[in-house]
């Protein structure tokens, strides 16, 4: 049944209503039609397909304002129950308005669904429009087809436009044609992904989500404050103006400060209204466990040189360039690479080599160690890394740093006769799913270079090699999140490799040991990281002149416990703040929430 | 609606529509389209304007529309378990000569099919045919997709993959001979089918088949015109629900009667006038009958309880209180060049919450017919 069409609001017959407080509609379009049919004797209908059709009506019938409708219709999948909550919450409660803020990884996206699809069963919603980031359009597309049954359709050409169930990029939205076409329209429901990036009034995103005619809207972000509280105010006078009163108000009400808010309980019953924010930390959220090892990798004597003489060449550039590092960045990399492979170290060598002046002594040092790469007959990590596949004999997806590196690994896997096909940043999005496609198939193992790229989902698989260590523990966490997420149902096994005698191994050490790295909360631990490059450096520059200046291998040690050390202070004043009432603490929907500290390696985020 | 339900449904649908079935069992229907079902259901418009321009020969799709999933997959598998070793086999060992594999598909008939179908379920074939050599194993299943069930096999499987990669999604079947069509509650194709029920079953006129041995050769039965209206009613607010009622209005006197449609299922309805009936005059315009149905609907819709719509009326009132407050200083403290684009977001937000809140009661029409009934008077 339709909702009464703009044009025809307010012009159903007046006064004649079963009841003052509604209006009336009695739809007589059908008179005419009987009696044209009765006129001419014809053409006549069906008797079975007349009885059909009424059956079908009693069958869709929405018998309920209250009970969701839509999970009978669900028999592909069965939603988890807080997801089920929200969207009881959002029907019953908001009206079909809201910010759906879980954090990551608690399935906003099937949270979206099942209110979109429950809106369509009660014929409420016939027409919508779903916003996100480019790179989320066919996933979005998939997940509405197969878990729900919505026919959406994936924007491509300017007639799609008109199908009733779109999924397009904000980004061509916005653009000239297709944006004057989408404002002339109205929308029964409008979704935007990754709606913190509305957070700034001024931009064209912003202004453009506010005009389109839009009667339900539900907009979905993990981190609904990433700065200051003008963009909270931001993000829900969009949804619903006047919600936390006007800008001024607000910022008497409800700042203290940039980023510290008062009034916090009237906050809070403000923001809940139109906000629902789920926390893994609410229990009934089952994951399963992460499984940690650290693989201990012994470097052949021809490695283990060459490990040395990088070592010893990039701290003597380091010295001679008076200690800057800001000029050493690429040498770091360096002496990061000949952890990972040869192959990493001769790409950046040859690129070094190519840009040093013909006549410069760095020549020959270059070439010196280029001569050390080629004593090296065996990967040793790679090997390891072999070991570790053929022992699980399952699905495995390997992470390294360095596109090389996953060149060399995808060589050397294919001459054991394992099928390997390769991940990274730089492919096109058809390219990206080909490749998924072929390790959900038959390929094996992954080796990919990228974590970050939101929307890999990779639950059938729940081995996970870290080949190199990224020097930057939340990329370490999204690589772990692409695989331990909703939906797995295995625990998840993490393999670190890691070279004895080598940064590495510290690297390890203060990831591991040192910061629990792998127990933490993907929100606790932006938190800690944000603290720590407020107070001094970032962590990995701060690696980096560890790694410089230390004297050997016990200074490094030294400095690594130290680092550890502040890390873990830096934790504790997170939670004391949280527990004394900080920004995020006085409001649970915006807080970011550490975890105990009882969890061993086996962990549940 | 359960299975049995949607079997009976879709039964009754395909027989109305004069299409052949093929092959069915209590969980599924294989069945060659009828022109009329295959204009409904295929969306082929393309397809169909040619028909009708050059006027040759449609030829209509056949579909597996599986009403019971779990039945009739235990079903195949069944089969396979019979005569699939040889095509499992051929899967587990791969190393074996390719000629295994596609004698095991051929005569494995279902059986590999199966497979297929599982490991398209599951995305991929699947982590368990992993210890398989590369390249036995595609041919084995690309002669699984020649077999009967239809299903897709590796070729078909990675044009369908290259499809959803463009597409993000493609309904199952879109390529495959015979496209495979679960049909549960919430289904596409049940929808579709639900739809074109509803487009197929507007408007009827039918005379009740007066019983024969009662009968006189002689005699001539009166039989009086009825209006039968299945109107749907929703009470509708952000929120939902609805009534399904099925007046009648007697076209000569002017009754009305509710639960009308369940009173003509107990009929036996002919669409010609039967012999020894004669129907007598209305007296009443259907435009006046629909009147007549429309006061019956109110004066039912009066006795109901509307605290609803006071909730929703009071939600409304509030919004657009908050609205007002936030808005009215934003446009009195706008600058001029401001001012008009703020007063015009102001009265767009008002209407997105009349639209969204404003309580109503929709009643829609599913179809209407007019039916002479010697029974009623």
């Amino acid at each position: 049944m339709h909702p009464i069409p703009r044009a025809d609001r307010g012009a159903g017959g007046a006064g004649k209503s079963p009841h003052s407080s509604v209006e009336f509609v009695f739809d007589r379009s059908w008179v005419d039609e009987l009696a044209e049919r009765a006129a001419r004797n014809g053409p006549w209908d069906d008797w079975t397909l007349f009885a059909l059709a009424v059956e079908a009506e009693r069958a869709k019938l929405v018998t309920s304002f209250d009970e969701l409708q839509s999970l009978r219709c669900l028999p592909a999948f069965e939603p988890m129950p807080h997801q089920i909550a929200t969207a009881r919450k959002v029907l019953r409660e908001m009206g079909g308005r809201a910010i759906l803020a879980d954090e990551v990884g608690l399935g906003k996206t099937i949270e979206a669904g099942l209110i979109l699809k429950e809106y369509i069963v009660r014929g409420l919603v016939r027409r919508a429009l779903i916003l996100v980031p480019a790179s989320l359009v066919l996933q979005w597309v998939r997940e509405l087809n197969q878990k729900f049954g919505i026919p959406a359709t994936a924007q491509k050409k300017a007639h799609t436009w008109h199908a009733d169930f779109v999924v397009a990029s904000i980004d061509t939205a916005k653009r000239e044609p297709h944006r004057e076409l989408l404002l002339s329209r109205d929308y029964d429901m409008l979704i935007v992904d990754e709606a913190h990036k509305l957070k700034n009034r001024k931009t064209s995103n912003y202004q453009f989500i506010q005009q389109l005619r839009k009667k339900y809207c539900l907009l979905l972000t993990a981190t609904p404050v990433q700065n200051d509280m003008d963009e909270l105010f931001n993000l829900i006078t969009l949804l619903k103006p006047g919600q936390l009163g006007g800008q001024s108000e607000f910022v008497a009400n409800f700042v203290a400060d940039k980023r510290l808010p008062k009034n916090e309980d009237r906050l809070q019953e403000a923001l809940s209204a139109v906000m629902i924010r789920n926390r893994r930390s609410d229990g009934g959220i089952a994951f399963t466990k992460r499984i940690v090892r650290n693989i201990e990798v012994k470097l052949s004597p021809e490695e283990k040189a060459l490990y040395d003489a990088v070592t010893g060449f990039v701290r003597e550039r380091y010295d001679e360039s008076g200690r800057d590092l800001a000029s050493m960045l690429s040498l770091v990399t360096l002496q990061r690479e000949v952890c990972s492979s040869r192959d990493a170290v001769f790409v950046t060598l040859f690129n070094l080599f190519k840009k040093t002046a013909e006549d410069s002594p760095m020549r020959a040092k270059i070439w010196e160690l280029v001569e050390f790469i080629r004593r090296i007959r065996a990967n040793s990590k790679a090997e390891k890394a072999l070991e570790l596949i053929r022992e699980t004999g399952d699905k495995t997806i390997v992470f390294t740093e360095y596109r090389a590196t996953q060149e060399y690994l995808l060589q050397f896997l294919k001459q054991h006769g394992i099928h390997a096909v390769p991940y990274r940043g730089g492919m096109n999005r058809g390219k990206k799913d080909w490749m998924m496609d072929l390790f959900r198939g038959r390929a094996q193992v992954l080796v990919a270079t990228e974590a970050g790229g939101e929307g890999i989902n990779l639950q059938f698989c729940h081995h996970m090699i870290n080949f190199d260590l990224p020097w930057n523990p939340m990329r370490v966490e999204q690589r772990i999140g692409r695989v331990h997420r909703l939906g797995q149902t295995n625990d998840v096994k993490i393999y670190n490799l890691y070279t004895t005698g080598t940064i590495e191994e510290h690297i390890v050490r203060l990831l591991h040991e040192k910061i629990n790295l792998f127990e933490m909360v993907v929100g606790e631990l932006d938190d800690i990281l944000e603290r720590l490059e407020r107070e001094e450096q970032p962590l990995e520059q701060r690696l980096a002149r560890l790694v410089l200046e230390a004297k050997g291998d016990a200074d490094i040690r030294r400095g690594i416990d130290a680092l550890g050390r502040s890390i873990n202070r830096l934790r504790a004043d997170a939670k004391r703040t949280a527990s004394a009432g900080g920004p995020e603490a006085a409001l649970p929907v915006l807080s970011v929430v550490p975890d105990g500290p009882d969890a061993a390696a086996e962990v549940r985020p | 609606m359960n299975a049995k339900q949607i079997h009976r449904f879709v039964e009754r649908y395909l027989d109305a529509t004069g299409c052949a079935i093929l092959e069915k069992s209590p969980a599924h229907f294989k069945v060659k389209l009828s022109p009329a079902a295959d204009r409904e259901l295929t969306n082929r418009p393309y397809y169909w304007s040619f028909v009708d321009r050059t006027g040759v020969e449609p030829e209509t799709m056949t579909l597996l529309l599986v009403t019971d999933p779990a039945k009739y997959d235990a079903m195949t598998t069944g089969v396979k378990a019979g005569g699939g070793g040889d095509g499992q086999a051929a899967q587990a060992g791969g190393s074996g000569p390719a000629a295994d594999g596609r004698q095991a598909a051929q005569t494995g008939g279902s059986g590999p099919a199966a497979d297929g179908r599982q490991a398209a379920q599951t995305g991929g074939s699947g982590p368990a045919s992993q210890a398989v050599p590369p390249g036995a194993r595609p041919e084995a299943q690309a002669d699984g997709a020649g077999s009967p069930a239809g299903a897709p096999g590796a070729a078909e499987q990675a044009g369908m993959a290259a499809l959803s990669r463009s597409f993000g999604f493609v309904p199952a079947g879109i390529g495959a001979r015979v496209p495979r069509d679960d049909l549960y509650f919430g289904s596409r194709r049940l929808e579709q089918l639900f739809a074109a029920a509803r487009r197929g079953g507007r408007f009827v006129c039918l005379f009740q088949q007066p019983d024969e041995r009662a009968l006189h050769p002689y005699d001539s039965l009166p039989c009086t015109p009825w209006l039968g209206v299945n109107v749907k009613v929703g009470f509708v607010c952000d929120m939902k629900r609805e009534e399904l009622h099925a007046f009648g209005v007697s076209l000569a006197t002017g009754a009305v009667v509710e639960g009308f449609f369940d009173r003509l299922q107990g009929m036996k309805l002919t669409p010609r006038l039967p012999a020894n009936v004669h129907v007598t005059g209305a007296s009443l315009s259907l435009k006046k009958a629909a009147d007549l149905i429309e006061q019956a609907l109110m004066r039912k819709l009066k006795a109901y309880d509307y605290g609803w719509a006071a909730a929703a009326n009071g939600r409304l009132k509030e919004e657009l209180a908050q609205l007002a407050h936030y808005y009215e200083p934003l446009v009195e403290s706008a600058g001029e060049g401001e001012k008009e684009s703020i007063a015009a977001q102001y009265e767009a937000r008002k209407e997105e919450i009349r639209w969204q809140l404003a309580p109503r009661v929709v009643a829609e029409v599913v179809n209407a017919g007019l039916f002479h009934l010697t029974g009623l008077a």
